[in-house]
């Protein structure tokens, strides 16, 4: 995925230099892309790949214009399976940021919790899907509880090692200007943790794509999982990949969103983040002060 | 060394920081960081602390500060006893530890927010700083936008919005490099001079010291201990040339001596 990203700002600085190379770049991109699909579909129209498992580019083009337009039924799915994914993420990252925080502040009760972080880490979270079922019944409740489940823990573990690790001067700093614990934490330990907890709610997120999809595999009701399920199922193998091809589309844009959001909100780790904040707080100033002298 | 019991009454209205018979040990007495420290500084003055590492200079610093309490001994500033750390005291680090989410002016406004909510003349006082350190238009730049030297000058306003009369400098310009560290102590020369501020300013390198003080403490470690303290009378306002003036060479003379001696 970052590799992806990484080609992308590339072509964007080119782009700046000079539009022609930029072309060159997207026709040389178009034609592997193109030859690549081409050898599939004609790999399955001659039988060098099974089309049962590989249905042929052009049925899984037919399949995705049925799925969104004439048949329509994957909307639906979708807005299920989504609603799932974000209540499901905010519940599990705003817990694990608020766990994670309280962990931190207190040296006490992290000694105590530390085994039990230590355990439940190394456990794989899936395997208690079945369990959160059994006790929370078939329904939403259960899904929301296994991607809170995989939900949980990396914005647990980031938000205590960003609160456990402050700079130890700036500390001192803080100290020796007199502030009280309370500042201390909300004015350096926390936003200081930012960006370290940001990257885990980056990890969350992705998690809560692959929850949803555990959550519907195991209780086959709605949600594009439960699709995915049908159509293979049906050995409708092209449907399959629509739906397939559905989910690479919204993880791509989950990552784009997060990046997005990783930029508005640890602004500082971004050149265009500071100059676009630092020159809002100088508008702001200016109205309040005027000129500076 | 001006005994603080010994002097007469008007010599000690104008002491600011006085330590009688001040000692640090670390680790339940087993490393002693500072033994015996006994001085007094007067007010306006600047005060270099120069040693080797481990000589006890940032411990004695931390102390003044109030963030460590002396084992033995006491401290005193403006007459009385140091417990915590204060208003009228503040500290500069080796690295200028600014916050990397806040533009330069809102570092500078921490102090004050620390203590209340910044008025507006707080914020035209956290202006007139920046300028004073040659910032003036960095002020909504964020730390990660400038470089050591301004970060470090950044740091020097903030330290000044205290508005503390003491100001503890621990090896403030120690990792900038030669040029841009010249530059800033004949800065931070200029503006003590303006705020009219009493400085101690640690620093291991010998004409710094000599350079920026009043007088050098030279400390001497195993055990850390204050082995001489040294008048410098060279005049004011001092360019960097005095450095190659024979009376300069005689004092650094006089440091290597004490600090060769151990």
């Amino acid at each position: 995925m970052s590799n992806t990203i990484d080609i992308d700002k590339n072509s964007t600085a080119i782009k700046s230099r000079g539009s022609a190379l930029n072309i060159n770049r997207v026709l040389k991109h178009a034609t592997i892309f193109i030859v690549l699909v081409l050898a599939w579909e004609i790999g399955s129209r001659i039988g060098w790949l099974d089309p049962l498992f590989f249905p042929k580019p052009t049925d899984i083009l037919a399949s995705i214009f049925r799925i969104y337009v004439t048949q329509g039924n994957v909307w639906f799915h979708l807005y299920a399976s989504l609603g799932l994914v974000f209540a499901g993420f905010i519940a599990g990252s705003v817990l694990g940021v608020v766990l994670g925080s309280l962990v931190g502040f207190s040296a006490v009760i992290r000694r105590f919790i530390k085994p039990y972080v230590i355990v439940l880490e190394a456990t794989p979270r899936i395997a208690v899907a079945p369990l959160l079922i059994a006790l929370l019944g078939f329904g939403a409740a259960s899904k929301i509880a296994i991607i809170m489940l995989v939900c949980f823990f990396a914005p647990f573990i980031n938000t205590l090692s960003g609160v456990i690790n402050v700079n130890e001067e700036k500390l001192e700093l803080f100290e020796s200007l007199g502030a009280s614990k309370f500042q201390i934490f909300t004015k350096l330990v926390l936003p200081d943790a930012i960006p370290v907890i940001m990257a885990g709610e980056r990890l969350a997120l992705t998690a809560a794509l692959s929850g949803v999809l555990v959550a519907e595999f195991i209780q086959r009701d709605q949600g594009i999982g439960s699709l995915i399920l049908t159509y293979t199922r049906n050995l409708n193998m092209a449907s399959a990949f629509a739906c397939i091809f559905t989910l690479t589309l919204i993880g791509f844009l989950i990552f784009r969103g997060m990046e997005w959001l990783d930029n508005r909100i640890a602004f500082w780790n971004h050149d265009d983040g500071m100059t676009r904040v630092g020159s809002r707080s100088k508008q702001r100033w200016l109205k309040q002060h005027g000129e500076p002298q | 060394m001006t005994n603080a019991v010994a002097s007469d009454l008007v010599e000690s209205a104008e002491q600011v920081v006085a330590a009688q018979g001040v000692a640090k040990s670390f680790s339940g007495g087993s490393v002693i960081a500072l033994q015996d420290a006994n001085f007094t500084v007067k007010q306006g003055s600047f005060v270099s602390l120069v040693g080797p590492s481990g000589c006890g200079k940032s411990t004695l610093l931390r102390l003044i500060a109030g963030l460590i309490e002396p084992t033995q001994g006491h401290i005193e500033v403006h007459q009385t006893q140091v417990k915590r750390a204060r208003q009228d005291v503040a500290m500069m680090f080796q690295r200028a530890t600014l916050l990397e989410w806040r533009t330069a002016i809102e570092n500078v406004l921490l102090p004050t927010e620390i203590r209340r909510t910044p008025s507006s003349e707080d914020k035209n006082r956290a202006m007139e700083l920046l300028n004073l350190v040659g910032l003036g238009d960095f002020a909504f730049s964020f730390p990660a936008q400038l470089s050591g030297g301004m970060q470090q000058r950044v740091a020097l306003a903030r330290l000044l919005q205290t508005g503390a009369d003491i100001l503890l400098l621990d090896e403030p310009f120690g990792a900038l490099d030669e040029f841009t560290r010249e530059k800033l102590n004949l800065e931070l020369l200029r503006i003590v001079s303006e705020v009219k501020a009493t400085t101690i300013f640690v620093t291991h390198n010998i004409s710094e010291a000599i350079f920026l003080a009043d007088e050098v403490y030279v400390m001497t470690p195993r055990p850390g201990q204050i082995a001489k303290i040294v008048p410098v009378n060279l005049q004011r306002p001092r360019e960097l040339s005095v450095q190659t003036s024979a009376e300069f060479n005689e004092l650094v003379a006089q440091v290597r001596e004490t600090l060769g001696a151990l």
